[in-house]
């Protein structure tokens, strides 16, 4: 392939593309992966990867992680650092439309012995319970105005309203609630879309799946039983979904805002309009940033009250409390968003806007953003596979700071979904996944096709390239018996 | 026999003119359509809504209503029909959606409708702005039968031809078609449907197409008419219309090269031709299809 000659190999898992692969480059492209990762990425990658590069106040590398490929504008996979005192820009499509897709890993003390006689019954009441599909509305009844105050409160209006604990509060990502999310500044369509979607999966490729940690899949026996998995077989709950169609309208409101200023107000000048942005320190930088922050709520909110359901429906199942069954959170990772964090910049500190599109952050043992429990191991990082492979469990290191402490989200897509749709037959694949032992329930045939394995690059290697690259470091792997797919 | 409702859907990037076109169209074509809007579309919705279970609908001048998709799509469309029983159907999708699989959607979950078309909208001062297509942008292009080439008031005449070349590279097939504020006679971008219940549309020209008609009550060879629309020069962008055949009449759709023929309850041979100076072509057209005449007919 002619593209990876372009590329300087830097190590075995550092590619770069120099400034002067493109006008403009501030400053080189970065890919993380193995070189067989490299090869099967869609060439666009390398496009995207190289405007981003190019956009003002970006600091070191435009960075793509292992399991990245096209997107809107940037790379899914794509990490971006602005310095906001250099001009440094906010963009949404560095962030993603379903701002603040995350994931979150639950245990429990059951062994697949406990849940397989009883899996039917748990995945149907799980699909009846947690809302799936395009439209889905959630069983709470929110009124506009209360979903304001969700908005700017989070998972923590969740917890007041008795879906949950403070103790989930602690091993979420900013604790469920990111401060600075201004309600204010989300337009009224963004508020109708949102307001009766909390609690709902959503569609695409978001899931909750029933996994099983066995005992030969556990990495690292010390790090495992610090987040509780310590029994062969033991089950675990997964499930990825985001802030809906709130979070896709905040996205639209601003980029058509950006669109109209970047050039005329601000003259920056990008290569591709999916790159609208303004600059951080800007009226309409920061009303979005308040605005993208709402996002990140709502999805911290609708996380949490999923959460919820899946405890009621595992104790209505058992017979037994969710305490009882040790139903405890380990943790709630965002993919889609853009945060204020220091970074030592060649000695230096300073205080960078990290953009993470489908990148998880990954910060090592001692940071003082990862919650206390995890602070001597590192912050937990939770790397969804596609619904056919498996899942994973990792940890943040010391050495990641080349890509600003970001690793991967989950495999990453080989092939456009409209490809996946005409290679599998939603059906059909739900039974080949029953034959193997997963029991799947989903709304859309065709989009359950979407999300066929071989649509997705191998999870073993992504995980490999990024324990290999040193951001982050694998701790147990989960295979799935029961999905309810989005 | 019912005839399958056809589903028309626009594409194209944020503020490339979508909602400029779709109320073009209401304004312009003579039928009753209903507007789907993928998301929370911008038409300006100032009469009685009606929410239903997967759509709220809203209805807007001339028996066309909007409607905002609040269930899944297949499930709001099913509504739509059954409520409102549209002649047409739009879906306005997102700056974001990948337009083919969503027509894939239609195809596998949606038998009592059929895709029209989808009609990409393209923004000329955009391409000369941004000199790289985005990603999603891309596969919308990629997608369409019909790109309109919209604002090209705004650039230098000498830069369309290039962004014409652009778009063709992304996309062979499609028929580009330059508009400014996505004036475009709207019978380049819908099959006929039930428009034969109302008298034949009066065909105005786009400035640079032209159109003719054909007319006749002979049956006509599947094999030959088959062979006749694969050999239509690429001059034809559109064509359309009725085709009697021994075993029924079928409604033939052609856009740009692909073509389809579906069951369709007529006693006429009727067809359109529309294309870019296609009157020198006219009587070779003609004469193929008298030739294309059953042999057993009189």
């Amino acid at each position: 392939m002619a593209i990876i000659n372009d590329m300087r190999k830097i190590s075995d898992t550092v590619w770069e593309l120099p400034t002067n692969y493109k006008d403009g480059m501030r400053v080189p492209a970065r890919i993380i992966a193995t070189e067989k990762l490299v090869r099967e990425m869609d060439k666009a990658v390398y496009q995207q990867i190289s405007n981003v590069a190019t956009l003002p106040g970006i600091t070191r590398y435009a960075l793509c992680m292992p399991d990245g490929h096209s997107g809107y504008g940037f790379p899914i996979g794509g990490v971006a650092a602005m310095d906001v005192h250099e001009g440094g820009v906010i963009s949404p499509g560095g962030i993603g439309f379903d701002i603040n897709c995350g994931m979150r890993l639950v245990i429990t003390n059951l062994t697949v012995d406990d849940v397989q006689p009883r899996l039917k019954e748990i995945v149907d009441l799980l699909f009846q319970r947690v809302p799936a599909g395009v439209g889905s509305h959630g069983f709470l009844k929110i009124s506009r105005d209360e979903f304001r105050e969700i908005v700017e409160q989070g998972a923590r209006w969740c917890v007041e309203h008795d879906y949950g604990s403070d103790e989930d509060l602690e091993v979420t990502e900013e604790n469920g609630c990111i401060s600075g999310a201004d309600a204010a500044k989300i337009s009224d369509r963004a508020i109708d879309r949102g307001h009766n979607q909390v609690g709902t999966l959503g569609s695409g490729n978001h899931y909750l799946e029933v996994q099983i940690a066995r005992p030969e899949d556990v990495r690292d026996k010390e790090l495992a039983a610090k987040f509780g998995i310590t029994i062969p077989n033991q089950i675990v709950i997964m499930f990825h979904c985001g802030s809906r169609g709130f979070g896709h309208q905040v996205a639209t409101d601003y980029l058509q805002v950006f669109l109209k200023v970047m050039e005329s107000k601000y003259g920056i000048k990008v290569l591709d309009r999916e790159l609208a942005c303004a600059p951080f320190e800007s009226p309409e930088g920061r009303d979005y940033f308040a605005a993208m922050k709402c996002g990140l709520n709502m999805s911290f909110a609708n996380r949490q009250v999923i959460l919820h359901r899946i405890r009621e429906v595992f104790s209505e199942v058992f017979g037994r409390s969710a305490e009882d069954l040790g139903m405890r959170m380990i943790y709630d990772v965002a993919h889609n968003t853009a945060k204020l964090e220091k970074h030592d910049i060649d000695g230096k500190e300073r205080k960078l806007l990290v953009h993470r599109k489908g990148a998880t952050r990954a910060f090592g043992p001692g940071h003082e953003e990862v919650a206390p429990r995890y602070r001597d191991i590192g912050q937990p990082v939770i790397i969804g596979g596609s619904m056919e492979t498996g899942s994973y469990l990792l940890v943040g290191t010391s050495s990641g700071a080349e890509t600003f402490f970001s690793t991967a989200h989950g495999s990453g897509r080989t092939m456009s979904r409209t490809k996946a749709r005409k290679q599998w037959h939603g059906k059909q694949l739900q039974r080949d996944l029953e034959a193997r032992g997963i029991y799947i329930r989903s709304n859309s045939w065709a989009g359950l096709a979407e999300e066929a394995g071989a649509a997705y690059k191998d999870i073993d290697e992504v995980i490999e390239a990024t324990e290999l690259a040193g951001i982050s470091k694998p701790v147990a792997r989960f295979t799935p018996i029961g999905n309810v797919k989005g | 026999m019912h005839i399958r409702t056809p589903i028309t859907l626009i594409t194209g990037p944020l503020g490339s003119g979508k909602t400029t076109l779709l109320r073009h169209i209401l304004a312009t074509k003579a039928a009753k359509i209903a507007i789907v809007m993928n998301e929370f579309g911008e038409i300006a919705i100032d009469t009685k809504v009606i929410d239903g279970k997967n759509v709220r609908i809203a209805e807007l001048g001339g028996g066309c209503v909007c409607c905002s998709l609040l269930g899944e799509f297949e499930a709001a469309v099913k509504e739509i029909i059954e409520k409102i029983d549209p002649d047409i159907i739009v879906v306005e999708t997102t700056g974001v959606a990948e337009p083919e699989a969503l027509a894939f959607n239609i195809q596998e979950a949606l038998p009592q409708c059929r895709t029209d078309g989808i009609v990409s909208v393209a923004d000329a001062d955009g391409l000369v702005r941004f000199p790289e297509i985005g990603h999603t942008t891309g596969l919308q292009f990629e997608s369409a039968d019909i790109l309109l080439l919209n604002k090209i008031d705004l650039v230098d005449r000498h830069q369309i031809e290039p962004l014409e070349t652009k778009l063709r590279e992304i996309n062979p097939t499609a028929a580009i078609v330059r508009t400014e504020r996505c004036q475009i006679d709207p019978e380049l971008l819908f099959g006929i449907g039930r428009e034969r219940k109302v008298a034949p549309p009066e065909y105005k020209h786009q400035p640079e197409f032209e159109s003719f008609t054909f007319s006749s009550d002979k049956t006509f060879s599947h094999d030959s008419f088959e062979r006749f629309a694969d050999g239509l020069p690429a001059s034809v962008h559109r064509a359309k219309g009725f085709v009697l055949f021994p075993d029924g009449a079928q409604l033939f759709n052609f856009v740009a090269g692909r073509w389809d023929l579906e069951p369709f309850e007529t006693d006429r041979t009727d067809l359109v031709f529309i294309g870019k100076e296609i009157a020198a072509q006219k009587p070779a057209i003609l004469r193929a299809l008298d030739a294309c005449a059953h042999p057993d007919n009189k």
